[in-house]
């Protein structure tokens, strides 16, 4: 199986969602990013120039691009170099892409894929560090999915592609070159199912993106300790996979939701409320939040450390949770 | 005078009909069920939306406004579904989850009525990029008001138009008026002046003129279709007294097409809306001027489609509301 950073998977499955159905289109440009991973994309253009299209500064019409031409049949992929730059494209995305099929009653499909860079990345200050990933799920009729590493990038890509649904593909920026052994061949990830990263029996960690590697990390260190920590990657927040979360914790007893987004309705909010409706009877321990405290994103490395949820954050979370 | 036969200029008028008699039905549903949702009538803008309806070919697609009624009937949605949407009930088009804001018919190649002002313009570019991506001979029709205009997803949207060569046909149906608070609030001096910046090629027609418009937005989508690429038509129109969304009135009394030859019966404030600039009133002018049809002729075309509209009405009354389970349904495909 070939070793593939989390760049060149998702372009695989790009390239592998373009090779299977000719109604799949792409655009926008830069969706390896423009660090070091961004020459993955050559494959891309190599392949499939004449089905890439690079649009205006337009984020409000090139979103409304993506979702006309989907309610003609074609199933746009569109890219957004900086979650934030979405912002422009809100009501596109919460209002119109996201209501189209309900309020037609059926009548109409909007199979568009939004494909954003997120989360905390390195000076990328209060206007560029955005995950809102919360706020879109507050949104019903949106997919949205949050891949953790390559081999689920690859699938759920491909998923979120054959999707009849408008589906928002969450990337975690600092992850893009992240590597790991991933299939060559074509294969899609179900959206809605969450994955047990790690089998632990002491404390669940319920988390996604860039928080399930942290999570990883910190299980890796409290291994040491003697915490047997279970990691669970949700994968998706719409559709959410309630049966596997909650199985985690009535297996653990104890639960710790990660998550980059705000603390205040955010990601880690909902995981603990959904845990505390359908499994209150078997938490040993109330549930610890780790998330993004209620400040803008600073830009001096020190100040944004404090900010980001990360390997030791998680790893005292799951301390306190089981009573160390 | 425009080289069209008597029936097509008559299945326009019947179009108009239709639009008129239907809303017309709109206001008296509002008052007789006190409240259905925020009325945007179409009134006064049938000839634009007959014209429009007649350009389309079957495959083409069309974007609207929330001001939408006219072209759901003009297109051939069925008036008794439409009806039952605007009423919320279990046989709408939408199955009562749109109402009035959000009708649609895909089947006629409505795809979605956007209440977002500026929504269906960008939608529309949309599907005209999907069709053109798919190789289709058809093409894509946006219908919006001047006040879509003050919207900057507008610009982006005529501009990716323009730069994409999109087949898309942009209607603009501009009834602001001088002297009161107007629908629009642009710099430019001449709507035409936008899309002419942006390399479009644009036109202008009188929009309550039935002949007009039609022969207007034949060509418009014929040079659409042949070049690829888009045509803005600005269509002028004088607003209906009546165009208020929250009071449901007929402040220029319910459609007499004999006022059309009795004009000294006409008074009141809103008498020089209904002399000339009432499309309907227009249209049955010239139709028996020029010796087109009579107008008895007329008045049995308005009579079949009143029973018409009376008939559809009773089918939507008649239409129970939803189970409340349906409110969960189809959030997903």
């Amino acid at each position: 199986m070939p070793q593939m950073n989390l760049a060149e998977a998702l372009i695989d499955g790009l390239i592998w969602s373009l090779r299977k159905d000719p109604k799949a289109t792409i655009i926008g440009r830069g969706m390896a990013g423009h660090g070091p991973e961004h020459h993955a994309e050559d494959r891309l253009k190599a392949e499939f120039a004449s089905r890439m299209v690079d649009p205006p500064t337009s984020e409000a019409a090139v979103a409304q691009l993506g979702v006309g031409a989907a309610m003609t049949g074609m199933r746009p992929f569109v890219h957004y170099g900086t979650a934030v730059f979405a912002y422009e494209a809100w009501n596109q995305f919460v209002n119109e892409a996201a209501n189209v099929h309900y309020m037609s009653n059926g009548q109409i499909k909007a199979p568009v894929t939004f494909h954003l860079f997120h989360g905390i990345r390195g000076g990328g200050g209060p206007q560029h560090s955005g995950s809102p990933y919360a706020m879109y799920a507050n949104n019903p009729g949106l997919e949205i999915v949050m891949p953790s590493g390559p081999r689920d990038a690859k699938g759920l890509i491909r998923a979120a592609m054959a999707s009849d649904n408008p589906t928002i593909v969450m990337q975690h920026a600092l992850l893009l070159g992240l590597t790991e052994e991933v299939p060559e061949e074509d294969y899609m990830i179900p959206l809605g199912k969450a994955e047990v990263k790690r089998q632990g029996k002491d404390v669940s960690v319920i988390a996604c993106s860039r928080s399930v590697v942290d999570a990883m990390e910190a299980a890796t260190e409290l291994a040491k300790e003697g915490i047997d920590v279970e990691v669970v990657d949700i994968r998706s927040i719409a559709p959410l996979d309630v049966d596997t979360i909650v199985a985690s914790v009535r297996k653990t007893g104890r639960m710790v939701a990660a998550d980059e987004t705000y603390e205040i309705c955010g990601v880690a909010s909902e995981l603990i409320a959904t845990v505390s409706i359908h499994a209150w009877s078997a938490l040993k321990a109330a549930p610890v939040r780790v998330a993004r405290p209620m400040t803008p994103v600073p830009f001096s490395p020190p100040l944004e450390k404090a900010v980001t949820p990360g390997v030791s954050k998680i790893a005292d979370a799951c301390r306190k949770a089981c009573g160390r | 005078m425009t080289g069209a036969t008597r029936e097509v200029r008559l299945a326009q008028f019947e179009r108009m009909l239709r639009m008129r008699r239907f809303e017309e039905m709109v206001i008296r549903l509002a008052q007789k069920h006190e409240y259905i949702g925020r009325q945007h009538l179409h009134i006064g803008h049938e000839a634009t939306g007959s014209a429009v309806a007649m350009a389309m070919q079957p495959g083409d697609k069309i974007h609207t406004t929330h001001r939408n009624h006219g072209y759901v009937i003009a297109t051939g949605a069925d008036p008794g579904r439409a009806f039952a949407e605007i009423l919320g009930r279990n046989d709408g088009l939408n199955g009562g989850k749109g109402g009035s804001w959000h009708l649609c018919d895909v089947s006629t190649g409505m795809l979605s009525t956007s209440a977002m002002v500026g929504g269906s313009i960008a939608l529309a570019t949309g599907a005209a990029y999907g069709l053109k991506l798919q190789g289709a001979k058809n093409i894509s029709f946006a219908h919006f008001g001047d006040g879509t205009l003050d919207e900057g997803v507008c610009y982006e949207a005529l501009n990716l138009a323009s730069l994409f060569e999109l087949p898309v046909l942009f209607v603009c149906e501009n009834n602001s008026k001088a002297g009161q608070r107007p629908s629009s609030m642009l710099a430019a001096a001449r709507l035409r002046d936008i899309p002419q910046a942006l390399q479009i090629e644009n036109m202008i027609v009188d929009g309550a003129d039935a002949d007009a418009a039609r022969v207007m937005f034949a060509q418009a989508a014929e040079r659409v279709r042949s070049t690829g690429k888009p045509v803005f038509v600005e269509c002028t129109l004088e607003r209906w007294p009546g165009s208020h969304q929250v009071t449901a009135a007929f402040p220029t009394g319910v459609t007499d097409l004999a006022l059309a030859f009795e004009q000294e019966k006409i008074s009141g404030k809103h008498a020089e809306w209904i002399k000339s600039s009432d499309p309907i009133l227009r249209a049955t002018r010239a139709f028996v001027e020029s010796g087109t049809a009579t107008r008895d002729e007329l008045a049995a075309l308005d009579a079949r489609v009143t029973t018409l509209m009376e008939d559809a009405r009773a089918f939507a009354e008649a239409s129970p509301f939803p189970e409340p389970a349906a409110a969960f349904s189809g959030v997903f495909a």
